[in-house]
């Protein structure tokens, strides 16, 4: 797959009016067959062999019973009758990866000399920077290795990718330039490198960040959080409360001094639901404790009735449920109103609790409780 | 002396206005050109390219114009790698440029060392490079008959330094060069039926040559080599012993350039070989044609 690239690479290249390159030694073997044999003088009789042991193996006619090759007995030729190795780094015994490697170096060599023809190398840096990102979806080590048929260390992988980068970064440039013949060339030979898991990381990433830009809220204005706590997972929705619509609604500004407003004027305090797995929180969590873990974020942020709260909820028992919805309601806040952050932060509201039930172990009672200690 | 020196060299020092280095500028770009900082739209950068290129044909044209000392013909630091000396053409005076005199301190040298040593200065062992040019001719010359008869011959040089020397080492013997670059893993000419499992029994694996860029850090590979009774090639330096290579090369073999030219000498030794091996198979090729037409005709001659 790569030498195929890089040899119309390399017809592409020098229709760019570059010097032609050296045609690679890997070409070149496919080129030369491996066998020397000189060809018999004409004038000779037939003279039988010294030995049965230079003579290749004679196949007589009736004896082509198993046409599998590998099964038939093998009689063992000479070594000096043998092709030699193919590739130039054979004697590596990672010889695909290493021709790869030096295509690869060839491949981005021929394209920046391509590029640099047509005049868009070098970028000045502001113009780099301007590029679109890189969207790579480069197979993982251990796929690698599968492709170079090689085991891979940290430092072989690294290569290969930092190679396949820069490539990449000169396709980039080409898509730019709007210089498809070379965007196209580059293309076909790292395309061989990119993996299915490569390719879903990478929906994945550009998915999370769309879904970032996009913001918290959906078209609903509804926040989605999730909270954890023990074994409790709850899944939290958040919809701002809707004000009243009527002219006659005291603004906001209003309720700052307490002397100007009459009794008479002030609007009614907000109220909102509160909905845990379509039962009303007053009746899920019968303990005050419980409604107050729920609230808290609320009441520090200052958003109490603010939000109408929906929660399904899963998992352990009431605590772990209550802990669970009041991480999720705090990460819903945020998620509404950003500046509320740095306070639920130095409240430590918005970390997941990490403390889960610890294991018993062997030798003791319960996980720390020891056995009675005896003297004898 | 100022009272206050430190005062005098600051004043120096503000003298010296540093010019802003435009990191954007080659040799196709105009000295003034402020445009490329300035790019804004597709038409700003087309007419960057534009003027890159009235530019080039610019300068390429007033090129032939100036000084015949021009970057085509004087030597630059790649040459040594990309553009190879001959045997015939290695001269005392590039060895002495690529600093193949310099061996490793007086003390480290080793005893069987002192033949090719020319003396000491400045506490290091001067190589007698008088005694390298006819080794180093000597082994271009194996080279190249090894390839004539179609051996294999394998680089090694195990330094990040030397990758591209012995790559381009091996390309130019074609599909009778190879080359390792990274390690020589033990086993591979006296093991090789568990490291090369299904290709030791169908290729010829034992190489003819074996040419070492630094064979102190491939001992393994030496050893492996002389049990397998493969002759080989090193670069030699004053630490250590000639005798480890059949054909020893006296040099630095810490310098890159010093490999370079020695690699490059021997590849091009070999590529000569391999281009002798193709004219003499064509000619056997064309006798025995000839051969056959002469017979086709006696034979109709005498029917």
């Amino acid at each position: 797959m790569a030498t195929i690239g890089l040899r119309a690479f390399e017809m592409f290249a020098s229709r760019l009016s570059c010097r032609p390159p050296r045609i690679h030694a890997f070409t070149l073997r496919s080129l030369t067959t491996g066998t020397t044999a000189t060809p018999p003088p004409l004038n000779s009789r037939f003279v039988p062999p010294a030995s049965l042991e230079t003579m290749d193996e004679v196949e007589l006619e009736g004896d082509q019973v198993d046409f599998d090759v590998s099964s038939r007995p093998h009689r063992p030729r000479p070594e000096n009758r043998r092709p030699v190795p193919p590739s130039p780094a054979f004697y590596t015994a990672r010889s695909l990866y290493y021709d790869t490697l030096v295509q690869l170096q060839a491949a981005l060599s021929l394209s920046r000399r391509a590029l640099r023809v047509q005049h868009l190398l070098p970028l000045p840096p502001f113009a780099l920077r301007a590029l679109p990102p890189a969207q790579p979806a480069w197979a993982n080590k251990a796929e690698m290795s599968l492709i170079l048929q090689a085991p891979l260390t940290a430092r072989m992988y690294k290569r290969v990718v930092t190679l396949l980068k820069e490539l990449e970064q000169c396709e980039r440039i080409a898509r730019i330039a709007d210089s498809t013949e070379l965007e196209d060339a580059i293309t076909d030979i790292t395309k061989g490198f990119e993996s299915k898991k490569g390719i879903q990381a990478r929906d994945t990433r550009i998915r999370a960040r769309e879904a970032k830009e996009k913001g918290p809220l959906d078209k609903y204005g509804r926040s989605y959080t999730v909270g954890r706590r023990k074994t409790s997972t709850a899944r939290v929705w958040m919809i701002e409360v809707q004000k009243p619509k009527d002219d006659a609604s005291v603004p906001a500004a209003n309720t700052k001094s307490i002397l100007s407003s009459s009794s008479a004027t002030t609007p009614p305090p907000p109220t909102s639901t509160v909905l845990i797995n379509s039962v009303p929180i007053s009746d899920y969590f019968p303990l005050p404790a419980d409604r107050e873990h729920v609230v808290r974020p609320l009441k520090l942020a200052g958003l109490l009735g603010a939000f109408n709260i929906f929660a399904l909820v899963r998992g352990g028992g009431t605590s772990g449920q209550s802990g669970a919805i009041a991480l999720a309601v705090a990460k819903g806040c945020v998620a509404h109103v950003p500046e509320v952050e740095p306070i639920l932060k130095k409240a430590k509201l918005l970390r997941r609790d990490p403390r889960m039930v610890e294991r018993k172990k062997t030798g003791l009672a319960k996980a720390r409780k020891r056995y009675t200690w005896v003297k004898r | 002396m100022a009272l206050r020196p430190w005062t005098t060299a600051t004043r120096c020092l503000r003298r010296q206005r540093v010019l802003p280095c435009n990191a954007a500028r080659t040799t196709h770009t105009a000295p003034n050109s402020n445009l490329e900082s300035s790019i804004e739209s597709p038409e700003d950068w087309h007419l960057m390219q534009e003027n890159r290129a009235r530019f080039k044909t610019l300068f390429d044209l007033f090129n032939q114009h100036g000084s015949t000392q021009t970057r085509e013909k004087t030597f630059q630091p790649h040459h040594t790698l990309s553009r190879p000396l001959a045997p015939s053409q290695t001269t005392l005076s590039a060895l002495v440029a690529a600093g193949a005199h310099f061996g490793h301190t007086t003390s480290l040298m080793n005893p069987n060392f002192l033949p090719y040593s020319f003396g000491t200065r400045a506490g290091l062992t001067i190589i007698d490079l008088e005694q390298t040019l006819p080794l180093l001719r000597r082994a271009a010359s194996l080279v190249r008959a090894v390839a004539q008869r179609n051996g294999t011959i394998i680089f090694v040089g195990t330094r990040p330094d030397l990758q591209d020397t012995i790559q381009r080492a091996s390309e130019r013997l074609g599909p009778q060069g190879y080359h390792i670059g990274e390690r020589w893993l033990p086993g591979t000419l006296t093991n090789r039926n568990q490291l090369f499992q299904e290709e030791s029994h169908q290729y010829r694996l034992t190489p003819d040559l074996v040419v070492f860029l630094n064979p102190l850090a491939n001992m393994n590979a030496i050893r492996e080599c002389a049990i397998q009774h493969v002759p080989t090639i090193g670069i030699i330096d004053s630490n250590a012993d000639p005798r480890i290579v059949m054909y020893p090369i006296p040099a630095n073999d810490d310098s890159p350039r010093t490999a370079q030219i020695i690699a490059g000498v021997l590849s091009v030794a070999g590529r000569e070989g391999v281009v002798a091996r193709g004219e003499d198979q064509k000619t056997y090729q064309h006798q025995a044609h000839r051969i056959l037409i002469k017979q086709a005709l006696t034979g109709e001659g005498n029917s």
